[in-house]
Parts: structure tokens; sequence; C-alpha cells
């Protein structure tokens, strides 16, 4: 019965899509036309404009306007109606639940947080932009006093997590790597994400971007692979930029037991952290990713000179080395005082 | 031998044992407090770095927190023992910095007879007094420990303690992986010098000797 119903149900959808895709593309452009340029935000408001190539990139955009602006007719805007708002929940049935039985559903709606003109997924925003968002209510300087009780380095958390990384019900996390390319020629400057055009220059011939870390073409990357990137001084003016993302998007912003225990990030690979990915860009603007070795991948990530992380990014051989610093000077004192016990009677006149 | 009022030779009669004021108070003090950070810095420290490995404080928090802690605290006397010996006392580079005999002669000798004489059951070349507290060798050690080491693993703390407001200085001195590095190995050098400078508190003429002017200022003083 049930995989007659789910039969039913792709049929219709395999049917039914194709039909509400050509339809949203017949009235998007008309709605774009209007509502895509600029100056309609004089007449009536800054909502009115819808960033085109933004919309263009939104999930939102396949379903087209009508689906969620209902009561829209052919005559708008001359019919005096204005158009109904989406209900979200149409559509985001369960994450709607979620979220009405958490402390933000009283006092945000979905497009408080969520511009449904210009959404994207998870993997594809920065911390910086969550935290924005967050900001809006939760001012971050009081957020940071507030953390400060109990948080050290609260300035530093909040400025490097997004807020969602703590206060969320996902059990697990996924780390996106980027490639990111040096700016200027000088030492210092700043790093930024690269591109598809930057990243095929340093690859030979026809080979694929990904050939830069995934050297044995595999697509997967192994630890190995990671740090012999990271350490090939070919690439110093690049580095790898890491997103640690909750693996699950979830509304409730609970905060689990564990996520006041430090050591849930601060270790060498815990056990939370094992799903990560390299994001190579491809050419239409977009990323794809290539899944990497379960491990400690932060650890790798130590080629970076202004990313460490307290407990997980520590070196091997500098732990070795400071070993050897201690053992020295134990050492010292168990061989001279050794030769001290045995040669005691010299010293017994005195 | 300047400083006759503190120098303050006195004679015990039981023994006829001739004792000398070697450790002012001040000093004590804060050799003490140094020696309970150092050894906390140490300990936390290492749990800090190896958190899959070692769990002494309970929690990492606990131990950042405790680390934090002795860390201001180790840096706040040390700022007080150098203003000490430089200002009030006025003699930090004639106890700490080595002078020509001791580069020329002493170092050697000093070592030569850690490592030699003493086997044989031969004579210190070197006896303490107030003014010269220190034999040449440990000269050179507290010097670096004290004047290099020291203030070097005081800012790399703060800097790392700060990584935020602080980012600017940060990069400029070469990064947060430079500076935590540099951290670790200072960090490893005390730790190392902790064994040996109380495997060699050890080799007075008792084994606890050198142990009581720490204690209560007066060393005996041995003649040979």
């Amino acid at each position: 019965m049930t995989t007659l119903r789910s039969a039913t149900l792709v049929l219709s959808i395999l049917l039914v899509f194709p039909m509400v895709a050509l339809a949203a593309a017949a009235t998007e452009d008309g709605c774009i036309g209007c509502h895509g340029d600029k100056n309609i935000s004089g007449k009536s408001g800054s909502h009115l404009f819808i960033d085109p190539a933004q919309y263009k990139k939104t999930s939102h955009s396949v379903i087209g306007c009508t689906s969620c602006h209902e009561s829209l007719t052919s005559n708008h805007p001359n019919d005096g109606i204005r158009p109904s708002r989406a209900t979200c929940k149409e559509c985001h049935s369960p994450i709607h639940q979620e979220y009405a039985a958490s402390l933000h559903a009283n006092n945000a709606a979905c497009a408080d947080c969520h511009n449904p003109h210009t959404v994207k997924p998870p993997a594809m925003t920065s911390a910086r932009d969550m935290n924005a968002m967050c900001a809006k209510c939760h001012e971050t300087a009081k957020m940071v006093n507030v953390h400060a009780k109990w948080l050290p380095q609260a300035d530093l958390h909040i400025d490097a997590l997004p807020c969602i990384t703590c206060h969320t019900g996902s059990q697990n996390y996924v780390i996106t790597m980027y490639i990111e390319k040096r700016l200027g020629t000088k030492e210092h400057s700043d790093f930024k994400v690269a591109g598809f055009d930057e990243l095929t220059q340093l690859v030979p011939g026809d080979k694929d971007v990904k050939s830069l870390i995934d050297t044995n073409g595999d697509n997967f990357i192994s630890l190995a692979e990671l740090r012999s990137f990271n350490r090939n001084s070919k690439h110093d003016d690049m580095r790898l930029w890491g997103m640690m993302t909750p693996e699950k998007v979830t509304h409730s912003y609970q905060i689990l037991d564990n996520r006041w225990d430090c050591t849930f990030c601060h270790a060498s690979g815990p056990r939370a952290m094992q799903t990560s990915f390299v994001a190579f860009p491809e050419k239409g603007g977009t990323y794809t990713r290539v899944a990497v070795e379960k491990g400690a991948v932060l650890d790798v990530l130590y080629g970076t000179p202004d990313f460490y992380m307290m407990g997980s990014t520590r070196s091997t051989a500098l732990s070795i080395v400071g070993g050897l610093i201690v053992l020295g000077g134990m050492g010292f004192a168990g061989v001279h005082g050794t030769l001290r016990f045995l040669t005691r009677n010299n010293r017994k006149e005195h | 031998m300047s400083a006759h009022n503190e120098q303050a030779l006195h004679t015990e009669h039981a023994e006829h044992a001739e004792y000398i004021y070697l450790t002012p108070m001040p000093v004590r003090i804060w050799h003490w407090i140094n020696a309970l950070g150092i050894v906390t810095l140490c300990v936390t420290g290492l749990q800090i770095r190896f958190p899959e490995y070692v769990n002494i404080f309970g929690t990492y928090k606990a131990a950042i927190r405790l680390h934090n802690t002795a860390g201001i605290t180790v840096s706040i006397f040390y700022a007080i023992w150098f203003a000490y010996y430089l200002i009030v006392k006025g003699n930090l580079f004639k106890l700490y910095v080595p002078n020509t005999y001791d580069i020329k002669m002493g170092i050697f000798r000093q070592v030569l007879f850690y490592f030699y004489h003493f086997f044989k059951g031969g004579p210190s070349p070197h006896h303490a007094t107030p003014d010269d507290k220190f034999n040449p060798m440990q000269k050179v050690a507290y010097m670096g420990l004290m004047l290099v080491l020291m203030p070097l693993v005081i800012l790399t703390g703060i800097l790392i303690l700060n990584v935020a407001p602080l980012r600017e200085m940060i990069m400029l001195l070469g990064g947060l992986k430079i500076l935590v590095s540099a951290h670790f190995l200072i960090a490893c050098c005390f730790c190392a010098f902790l064994f040996v400078h109380i495997y060699l508190a050890t080799m007075g003429h008792t084994m606890l000797a050198h142990f009581k002017p720490m204690w209560d200022g007066w060393e005996e003083v041995k003649h040979h």
C-alpha cells in the first residue's frame, strides 16, 4: 500500500513538476521585469526589490513567484489587491513544527532570518552571514559578555564560529574546506576563496581542479593528500580554510549537554567532526564537494599560520621536540644522580 | 661583599657553624609562588595540549582557567621580581649577567666541576654570597631563563590569551601558530629546568642544605 502511494506521489511529481517549472518560467520574467529594477524601491519600499542574480540561485526560483504569492492576478499591480505572502509551512512543514516549539517562535517569523528571495544552502553561507542574522536581535557585544561568563575567549569564539555551531540539535558536524588564495603578493595580505579560473591555471593541461589535492584522481581525498597539499611549498600563497556546520540543520536552537565540554571540539579529531569535504569551485560559480577520509582533519590544517585550535591542531613533530627537551632535563638528573651515587665514596672525607 | 648589614653573618654556638643570610624574604616568597605557578602551568599545559590523553583537572575549561590564572600570577610576580632586583636592590645585572671572568674561565671551571671534579670528590670553585649568589653556570642558565625565556613565554602567553583583540600584533609576529609553538617549546624548557633545578638543589653538603636558605633565608657556610 505504501509502495503504491509512493509510486503515485513520484508519478504526480514527475508530471506536475515540469508544468510548475514551465509556469514559473513564464510568469517569473514578468515579475522580475519590474521587481528586479532598483527603482521600484523608491515607489513603495525596498522590500519590493528582488535582486535577479541572487534570486536565480535560490531553490525558490524553481517553483516561481505565484507558488508563494498565490493571490496574484494577471492585473497586478493595477487590481489593488495586496499579494498574499507565502506560508512557509506548506512546503517546510517539519521545520515549521520544530521551530514552533522553540523559544524563537514567538519572537521571529521565518522571513525575519531567511529572506526567501536570497536563500542559499548552508554550505554556501559564511559564518559571518549567519551570525549577522542572529545579531539582528542578539547584539554581538552583549552576546560576547554573556558568553564570557563561562567561555574563555568568548569574543574569538563568536567571531570565528556560526552561533548555530553550538545552538543546534545536530549531534555531529561537517567540516567543509575551501582553497583560499592570497590577494596580494605581500606575506600578510588577506586570503579569499579561490575561483575556478585561478585554480585551473595551476593544474596542467586538461586536468580537473580537484587534482590539486586529489592527486590520485579517485574522487576521494585521503588525509595524506590533504597534508601533502598543505606542505607543498608551491602552495605557499594558498591555504585550506575550513567551515564547521551542523550535519543536520535544525531549528530548535537547543544546546546539547555535550556542547558545554570544550573537548567536544578541542581535541585531535573529535568524534563529532569526522565528516569533511573539500569544496572545489566549478565553472558556473557553484561548488562540487569531494569527501575526505575520516580522522583528525583539523590537525592537517596546521599549515595555516593564523589558525590554531587549542588541543586540536598541534604539530606532532613539535610535540616530540618538546618531549625531548623535558626528557633531557630528566635525563640529566638521572644520569648525574646515578654517577653521583656510584662515586659517593670519593666525597666521604668532605 | 659590600652590603655588610644584609650579609648578617652570625654564629650558632652549639655547632660552631657559620650561617649566612642568603635569601631575603621577598625573594623567598616570590620563589615559592613562582614554583607553585610554574608547576601548575606545566601540568595544566599538558592537559591543554593533549586533551585526549591527559585529564587531571576534570574539564578542559578548568585546565584553561587554572593555566590562565597561574600564568597571570607568574607574570605579575615576574614584574615585581624584575623591579625588585633592578630598582630596589640594583644588582640584577651583577647577579644574573656573567662577567668577563665567568665567560673566560668561570663557566668552564664550573662545568668541569659538575661533570668531573665533583665525582672525584673535589670542591666547588664557587661559594655563594648575597652579592654573588650564583656560580657562572647558574648565571648563564638563569640569565637565559629569567631575562630571555621568561619574558618571551609571558609575551606569547598574553598574546594567545587575547587572540581577538590582539590579532593584528599576532599576525605581525608570524601568526598564532608561531606563537603557540614558541610558547610550547619555551614551556618545555622551563619544565626541563624544573628537574635540573631540583636535582642540583640536592647537591649541597647535605641533600637538603640548599633547600633551607630558600625556606628561612639562612645557609650554613661550610669551610673546607
